[in-house]
């Protein structure tokens, strides 16, 4: 099996703050990971490679720094790793990002080998949309399912991938290629290993590709291929609140203020009599 | 007015549409036989604000079998007509084919907008849809505008940081899609005297690609936290499952339900369903007692529709006492017990024990 699986070189978003006079982000100094989400579905892509052979590609679209995170993922096994990354991808939104991930994928399955499964991470830290693997899907016309916790491939070389919603637990058998996105903390990941490390150092399994090898239309790409834009971005406007604060003498002068203040207040005292007394 | 593109500068991928021809703030209705889901009815609240800035009707969208029914639920709160896929071969919900099936209606009636209810299965299809039209979507909007200069939808939501709010608009493209999280906006009332058509649409069903091999429904929890009237919700700072089970029992004597922050959530302590914040759920309860939740903007976005917050916290300087109603300076394994035991005796005592409390504060701030 081939699979490729999508990751994002995110800055670590707990450190991120914003720039309220330009309206945005400081980047500076602020460590980048890869995106936490993204983890299990490396995860289910090295354990389909382990059980039926054949090679997990990692692929990103992002500045040239994320081949560090490309680096990452080498280490735990990934066994190639495509960066994606031009000037003319910058300031993409979902839809320009999804379109050059999936001619990417469509370009390996030319050039490096057919692409059997195609692994996303629910959403990232730094834009959380989940919209990448049903955009991708989207271009390449394949099926696909979204929080999928396990998979393996069943009779006549299709995929069973099993999901919990709110509702139920399913099953679904994938014709493929197919399209998967796994669920937040779906799967453990495994650890980095040196001998990954070392065999990546040595073997420089990592491509990079411009857009002068992806050749695009460069109105489908970065800024211009994104009908979103952002038109402006302002502070949240604050709910009103009574912020009293109280520094008890002690526990029970703590928990009888506090009673005090909720039976004053006309908004909550008729829910807490119901609740005590019916 | 909005502006006529210049179609040789878009990409070719995208069709070129007149957006003038585009009308109808749609709602993409989520059901199934047995169910109209409640987050989609929530969606038509936002629909009449953009309707009504556009001038446009609200259409309220159902793809399914056995659906037809719920025509006049959503007509009643608010939607002004409906257009119906009724198959039996959309029986089986597969997110290619059920967005498939809209697109093909979006791409005949040509909304100018439509909004998506961001549940799970929303925020699946969603994407798919918006990506189908070639057109752009922004996800898990907090609210949404019309601006007035140009007739732009303006998604609103907070990127990364949740203290801003970014405004993101689709000036190029139509339609214009968008999603929200359930319980970010009300159910609009039912108003019994509404009336309005039902379009019944025949769709051309794709073959999905995929088959459902298996399906056993899970156990759906009692009271959900987006129901509740009292929460009790509790952060890294409870410091692990004891803590949880105090907060349980000050839960059960309000009647209340537990809830948490994603530490919470993170730590095992709360599942991921009971998740409070902008990537778990919005809650809107009459009370929300956070302990030992720093207040963190990612959190609180979850609660601005909270009634009162009280906030119990070792840190006097924790941000939450800025965003709490009524806030407490202290350590949650002493107040949480008292605060039980204080219940517990009001409990016995009966109404008359309130009396007494609030003649307490008069002593107080007689001496
Ligand atoms: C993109 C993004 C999305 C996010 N989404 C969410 C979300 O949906 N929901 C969410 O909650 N978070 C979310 N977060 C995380 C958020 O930024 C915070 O990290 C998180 O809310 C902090 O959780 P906490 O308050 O439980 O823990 P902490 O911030 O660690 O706070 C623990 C608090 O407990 C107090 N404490 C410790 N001991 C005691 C004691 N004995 N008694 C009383 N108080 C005590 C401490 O003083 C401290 O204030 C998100 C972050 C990002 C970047
Ligand atoms: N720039 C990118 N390059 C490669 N994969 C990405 C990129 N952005 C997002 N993804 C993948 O798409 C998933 C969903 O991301 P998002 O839609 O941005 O929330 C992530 O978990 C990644 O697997």
């Amino acid at each position: 099996m081939r699979i490729v699986v999508g990751i994002k070189w995110v800055p670590n978003t707990q450190a991120v703050r914003f720039d309220p006079k330009t309206g945005t982000l400081i980047r500076e100094g602020v460590p980048s990971i890869v995106n936490p989400h993204d983890y299990p579905a490396i995860e289910l892509a090295l354990r389909l490679r382990d059980k039926y052979g054949g090679e997990v590609i990692a692929v990103t679209m992002a500045p040239p720094s994320a081949r560090q995170g490309l680096e990452h993922v080498l280490g735990m096994g990934v066994d190639k790793g495509v960066l994606l990354t031009d000037r003319a991808f910058a300031g993409a939104d979902t839809l320009a990002t999804s379109y050059v991930i999936a001619k990417a994928i469509e370009k390996i399955d030319k050039e490096i080998g057919h692409v059997d499964v195609a692994i996303f991470g629910h959403e990232t830290i730094d834009s959380s949309t989940a919209h990448i693997g049903a955009q991708v899907a989207s271009w390449l016309g394949w099926p696909y399912v979204y929080y999928a916790r396990d998979a393996e491939l069943v009779e006549d070389g299709k995929l069973k991938v099993r999901r919990q919603t709110e509702r139920a637990i399913e099953e679904y058998v994938l014709n493929l290629p197919a399209v998967v996105a796994t669920a937040i903390k779906a799967l453990e990941p495994r650890p980095i290993r040196l001998l990954h490390k070392l065999r990546a150092k040595i073997e420089q399994p990592i491509i990079v590709w411009t857009n002068n090898e992806l050749g695009l239309d460069k109105r489908c790409i970065g800024l211009k291929g994104s009908p979103t834009v952002v038109a402006n971005i302002t502070f949240m406007p604050e709910v009103p609140r009574k912020k009293i604060v109280y520094k008890p003498k002690d526990p029970k002068d703590a928990a009888r203020w506090l009673l005090r203040q909720l039976f004053k207040d006309e908004a909550v005292a008729p829910f807490l009599k119901k609740a005590l007394w019916g | 007015m909005p502006v006529k593109p210049d179609c040789e500068k878009l990409c070719p991928e995208w069709p070129c549409d007149d957006p003038f021809e585009f009308k109808g703030v749609w709602v993409v209705a989520e059901a199934d036989e047995n169910e109209l889901n409640e987050a989609s009815l929530q969606m038509l609240t936002p629909a009449k604000k953009i309707a009504s800035k556009l001038g446009e009707k609200i259409v309220g969208i159902l793809v399914g079998y056995n659906v037809k029914k719920w025509a006049d639920e959503l007509i009643k709160h608010g939607a002004d007509e409906v257009i119906v896929v009724d198959d039996e071969r959309l029986k089986t919900y597969y997110p290619r084919v059920y967005g498939q099936v809209i697109v093909d209606l979006a791409k005949k009636y040509k909304p100018s907008v439509i909004l998506v209810s961001a549940t799970m299965r929303g925020r699946e299809m969603a994407p798919y849809i918006a990506n189908t039209l070639r057109t752009g979507i922004t996800a898990d909007c907090t609210d949404f505008d019309v601006d007035e200069k140009t007739g732009d939808v303006l998604m609103i939501r907070p990127p990364f940081a949740a203290i801003m709010l970014a405004y993101i608009k689709t000036p190029f493209r139509k339609p214009q899609m968008g999603t929200a999280r359930p319980n970010v906006f009300p159910v609009p009332p039912r108003d019994e005297s509404r009336s309005g058509p039902v379009i019944e649409e025949k769709a051309e069903i794709i073959p999905p690609g995929m088959e459902l091999a298996y399906y056993k429904p899970v156990k759906r929890e009692e009271v959900l936290i987006e129901k509740a009237e009292i929460i009790v919700s509790v952060g890294k700072g409870i410091g692990g499952p004891d803590g949880v089970k105090l907060a349980e029992k000050l839960a059960s004597l309000l009647g209340g339900v537990v809830a948490g922050s994603r530490k919470a959530v993170d730590a095992g302590w709360i599942p991921p369903e009971r998740q409070v914040g902008q990537t778990g759920k919005s809650v809107k309860p009459v009370l929300y007692i956070a302990i030992g939740i720093s207040g963190a903007a990612q959190h609180m976005i979850g609660v601005r529709e909270a009634g009162r917050i009280v906030a119990i916290n070792i840190d006097p300087d924790a941000p939450i006492f800025n965003q709490a109603d009524y806030g407490i300076i202290g350590d949650y394994r002493e107040i949480v017990p008292a605060l039980i035991e204080e219940l517990e005796r009001l409990k016995k005592e009966g109404p008359k024990a309130i009396e007494e409390l609030l003649k307490e504060e008069e002593e107080a701030a007689a001496s």
